[in-house]
């Protein structure tokens, strides 16, 4: 069904933590997910995909032997979906700071835990869940830089974040990670107009001035 | 906590100690607290304040079975008295009894009590058990004790939106801006864009959308969270009929993120443009596409609504397949699947898939193309159960590409496919061990395992990422702490297949017998089969019960929020977590379980309806010296079963035993299987499960008006749309319930009259009596 991006609600949480549990090693009690999500709304998204298509369009095509007959069945019993048919393959978890020790008070934020699903990469997901969350921080929580850590030993992320996002490398932290593995710790400056997501590489912009359905 | 000021009831030498035992127990000093009130008891016995105190004292130093017979005492002696009431509520909050804490602590308000707190905590009971007629008035009484907080009349404004009192809500809310109005500091804009937005959302809520799109135009600068502003926005203007209007807003929200398919479906919906010809829907999608050229779903959403009979379907699949299948995109088959449902679209497809596979990937000069083409027929044909050809292509594939982990997983699939679950387990490991880095190769090897009943393999593996505790031999506690709720799951089903294998295993040993001079050596296999299907029973049960703890978190989770999101501004977001928490027991894994329950419960119910006293597993004469050494190593070999699957330290019953002896021991377990259950009436309303089961259950419980009910509710889900299929599923129920009725000695003659009519009435072919011939399908 292709894949949406759209922000988490408390609906997701779950499958949000199935997804992180499957892919990272870094994990957190469903309480950490809640927290986030009634702490700073707006910080966190997640990429869906669905294993149906509902209500096509072009229903006079599909006469009745041509359709799969639908039985009627219960969503399947595994935490990725969200609703029926409906399963998260991404998400990213992004907080503001909170620390009330922390040094630096310009609020800024950070990403809590990011992970696309194995057979969901290449499509680009991780790179467009970061870009909502960076974007909806500076905008609803005016986040003036946003900062994470990754794995030394993590290339693909590490890509990611330094090549397709600019983010900087600010310092190494010694085993940060449990297994005692270092971190890269990274750092963004973030300007809401440099942000909007679809303006990323972007080539024709829809400026909003003409019909859109002028001229078809 | 709970204060006191000086007050005409400490009149004697009893109050005034009790006073002091207050005080210390408020500063946590329990044992001295508790010496104190016990003085007072030793000379009046009756002394309620020293009783609950008691009872409270003797809950935090550990002696927790010593402390409710306490409290219940001192609400006997002094109902009315709101020390005592307060107390009580302290009590059974630690204990997590929301219901009797609630009642308590609403007590000791209403009996006077000057310690206003106790409004707030009271609060948050109520809404924990859902009480929030008089969550009203709490939050109300607090607020005119502290109205100089927002978050209090946030609280209150809540209250009356869970009452569907929207108008008292949107009059708090407004009244509060009014107030806070010119004191406002940076440090409270987010809580203001937050609240400001809650109150617009009620206002639609409560069905005025012109008034809430006149609100949210005013309110413009105040919000921060542009992507509400505009979400609401638009909605409110489509259902005013401003579609042309609307439609700028979804154009502005696709520039915020293009890659959502909702805004697309609204755009057009805004354009009026579904019911337009295709070829100039897919201008538009083509428009659509050149502004978004990295988006999936104006690519993808024409190909839902071009038939295949068009060339255009064709054409367009074309544009949007070969550029993954090029690109290497793993998940292009799965993306494309949802079109199958239309058998047209999949063998355009296929052929587009075929012949790109044998021409351009085949005469390419990257391999990588023709790979991921073959990968993708892979899925194709396995989708198809042609697992013959699926095979091949992942096969050709593999030979190609041995060091490519997807092609693994894909393999294993088919071999699951084929029945093989051993070797598709094995399949997989290979893929694992190609990138050992990588969790999700691993947690797929890990789930293949537990299909294979291999659990201690399967936990084995997943421990290489988990915290391992000082002395664990594996990370099992771990997977508990951190909530891993799949892996309990496919746990406590491979654990219940084993027992069943266990089972059939004995039943042909017994059917087989002895052979001659072999008795001592079939006993013992005997008694290793009969332990080993009590060992698997009881962690399958184990199992199964940890995810219901794990949900019973979830659940008491909330609580915090209660107060936390009144301080934080996050009204919407709070709403929707209480409803969300409403419907927690009907999400996937949840109902997975309560299906695995429910089938260990039935099978328990039933063997205890047939058991013919079974035979104790007899005890084998053995010399003193050898049964002292099969003693010993059963004891090691348990203890080393034990350390691989303990689920949190020093756990008294590791291995389920206990918990399954309880259950077998229950005069009543199908209806400990109904409590379970219970929660589905409401929030699994609409699941298959509920009503089968609850079928079940009122069938066994004599209660058949509740089952017919249970049968008609079934009946309407597998009839979406008021569709009229008859189902053997129902037809077998329908004669099943009618003859267990009639056949019940106990039954009221009344009722089984009521049940023949009511089946008729709703299901009219039973009355012709052929109604298994009619409910086939």
């Amino acid at each position: 069904m292709g894949i949406t991006i759209r922000q988490a609600t408390i609906n997701d949480i779950q499958a949000m933590q199935n997804a992180n549990l499957h892919n990272l090693p870094e994990n957190y009690q469903l309480k950490y997910y809640m927290y986030h999500i009634l702490s700073w709304p707006q910080a966190s998204f997640v990429a869906t995909t669905y294993d149906e298509v509902e209500g096509f369009g072009d229903e006079e095509e599909q006469d009745e032997d041509n359709l799969k007959q639908p039985i009627a069945c219960d969503p399947k019993g595994d935490s990725a979906y969200i609703s029926k048919g409906e399963k998260i393959v991404g998400y990213v978890l992004g907080k503001m700071e909170d620390d009330p020790e922390a040094e630096d008070k310009t609020p800024h934020g950070h990403i809590t835990s990011l992970s696309v699903m194995r057979t969901y990469r290449r499509m680009g997901l991780a790179e467009k869940l970061m870009r909502q969350s960076l974007y909806a921080m500076c905008e609803s929580f005016g986040a003036q830089y946003v900062s994470l850590h990754v794995r030394k030993s993590n290339r693909a992320a590490l890509h990611l974040y330094r090549d397709s996002l600019a983010f900087k490398v600010t310092t190494i932290e010694k085993s940060y990670y449990q297994d005692g593995e270092d971190a890269y710790a990274m750092k963004l400056e973030l300007k809401l107009e440099e942000l909007v997501p679809s303006k990323a590489r972007q080539v024709i912009e829809d400026d909003l001035s003409k019909d859109l359905l002028e001229g078809l | 906590m709970v204060v006191k000021k000086a007050a005409p009831i400490f009149a004697n030498k009893e109050d005034s100690n009790f006073r002091e035992a207050l005080k210390l127990y408020d500063a946590k000093q329990y044992k001295k607290a508790l010496k104190l009130v016990e003085t007072n008891l030793k000379k009046n016995a009756n002394h309620a304040e020293s009783l609950a105190l008691k009872g409270c004292a003797n809950y935090q130093l550990g002696h927790k079975d010593e402390a409710e017979p306490y409290i219940l005492k001192a609400v006997g002696k002094g109902p009315d008295n709101y020390l005592v009431n307060h107390l009580a509520g302290i009590y059974y909050r630690s204990v997590e009894n929301y219901p009797e804490a609630a009642k308590w602590l609403k007590a000791a308000n209403d009996n006077g009590s000057p310690n206003k707190p106790i409004l707030r905590d009271l609060s948050f009971m109520q809404t924990q058990i859902r009480d929030y007629k008089n969550l009203k008035d709490s939050r109300q009484q607090f607020l005119e004790h502290q109205p100089g907080y927002r978050a209090n009349w946030t609280a209150v404004a809540i209250a009356h939106h869970l009452n569907k009192d929207y108008a008292s809500a949107v009059s708090t809310l407004t009244k509060i801006e009014g107030i806070i109005k010119d004191h406002l500091t940076d440090a409270d804009a987010y809580e203001q864009s937050e609240c400001v937005l809650y109150k617009n959302s009620i206002i639609a809520e409560a069905g005025d959308y012109a008034q809430a799109l006149k609100v949210l135009d005013e309110d413009e600068d105040q919000i921060r969270d542009q992507l509400s502003f505009l979400e609401y926005k638009a909605k409110y203007l489509m259902l005013l009929g401003s579609k042309k209007e609307a439609s700028l807003i979804y154009r502005t929200l696709l520039k915020r993120n293009p890659d959502n398919m909702h805004y697309y479906n609204l755009l057009e919906a805004s354009l009026e443009t579904l019911d337009k010809p295709i070829e100039f829907r897919l201008k538009l999608y083509e428009r659509l596409a050149s502004f978004y050229p990295r988006s999936d779903p104006p690519k993808f959403l024409p190909l839902t609504f071009v038939p295949a009979s068009s060339p255009l379907f064709e054409a367009k699949a074309r544009e949007y397949i070969i550029p993954q299948l090029t690109k290497g995109v793993p998940a292009t088959f799965v993306n494309v699947k949802p079109l199958y449902k239309d058998q047209k679209k999949l063998k355009v497809i296929e052929s587009i898939v075929v012949d790109f596979y044998n021409k351009e990937a085949s005469e390419s000069s990257n391999p990588t193309i023709k790979l991921w083409t073959t990968y993708f027929l892979a899925q194709h044909y396995l989708y198809l159960n042609n697992l013959t050809k699926a095979s091949e292509h992942i096969d050709a594939a593999l030979k190609h590409s041995p060091t490519l982990v997807e092609l693994y997983i894909i393999k294993a699939r088919i071999l699951k496919h084929e029945g093989k679950i051993l070797e598709a387990s094995e399949v997989m490991d290979q893929g694992r061990k190609l990138d050992l880095q990588d969790r999700f190769i691993n947690s797929k090897t890990t789930k293949y395992l537990l299909r294979a009943n291999k659990v201690n393999e399967a936990i084995d593996c997943i421990s290489l990422f988990t915290k391992l505790d000082e002395d664990a031999v594996n990370g099992c506690k771990d997977l508990h702490v951190m909530q891993c709720n799949w892996v309990l799951v496919e746990s406590a089903e491979a654990y219940s297949r084993m027992y069943k294998d266990f089972e059939v295993k004995l039943e042909e040993l017994r059917k087989a017998g002895p052979a001659e001079g072999e008795e001592e050596s079939f006993k013992e296999l005997e008694n290793d089969l009969i332990e080993n299907i009590e060992i698997y029973k009881g962690l399958s049960l184990k199992r199964f019960q940890a995810v219901v703890k794990i949900f019973k978190i979830f659940f008491n989770d909330q609580y915090d929020f209660h107060s936390y999101c009144m301080r934080r501004g996050t009204p919407r977001d709070y709403v929707e977590t209480l409803k969300w928490e409403d419907k927690i027991h009907a999400t996937p894994i949840y109902t997975r379980v309560l299906k695995g329950l429910s089938e260990f419960y039935f099978d328990i119910h039933e063997s205890l309806a047939t058991k013919k006293t079974e035979e104790e597993p007899v005890v084998i004469k053995k010399n003193n010296k050898k049964l002292k050494k099969l003693q010993a190593q059963a004891t090691k070999k348990r203890a080393e079963l034990i350390s691989k699957v303990e689920s949190e330290k020093e756990d008294a019953d590791p291995l389920g035993a206990k918990l399954l002896q309880d259950l077998t021991n229950d005069k009543d377990i199908i209806e400990r299987l109904f409590e379970l259950f219970k929660p589905l009436i409401q929030e699994g309303s609409g699941l298959i499960l509920t009503w089968e089961t609850l079928y079940r259950i009122y069938l066994i419980q004599g209660k058949y008006v509740l089952a017919l009910q249970a049968i008609k509710s079934l009946n309407k889900i597998l009839n979406p749309y008021g569709s009229e299929n008859k189902f053997k599923t129902i037809g077998k129920k329908v004669v099943e319930l009618s003859e267990t009725s009639k056949n019940d000695d106990n039954a009221n003659a009344a009722i089984v009259k009521v049940i023949e009519k009511g089946l008729i009435s709703a299901f009219p072919d039973f009355e012709n009596g052929n109604i298994l011939e009619v409910y086939t399908q």
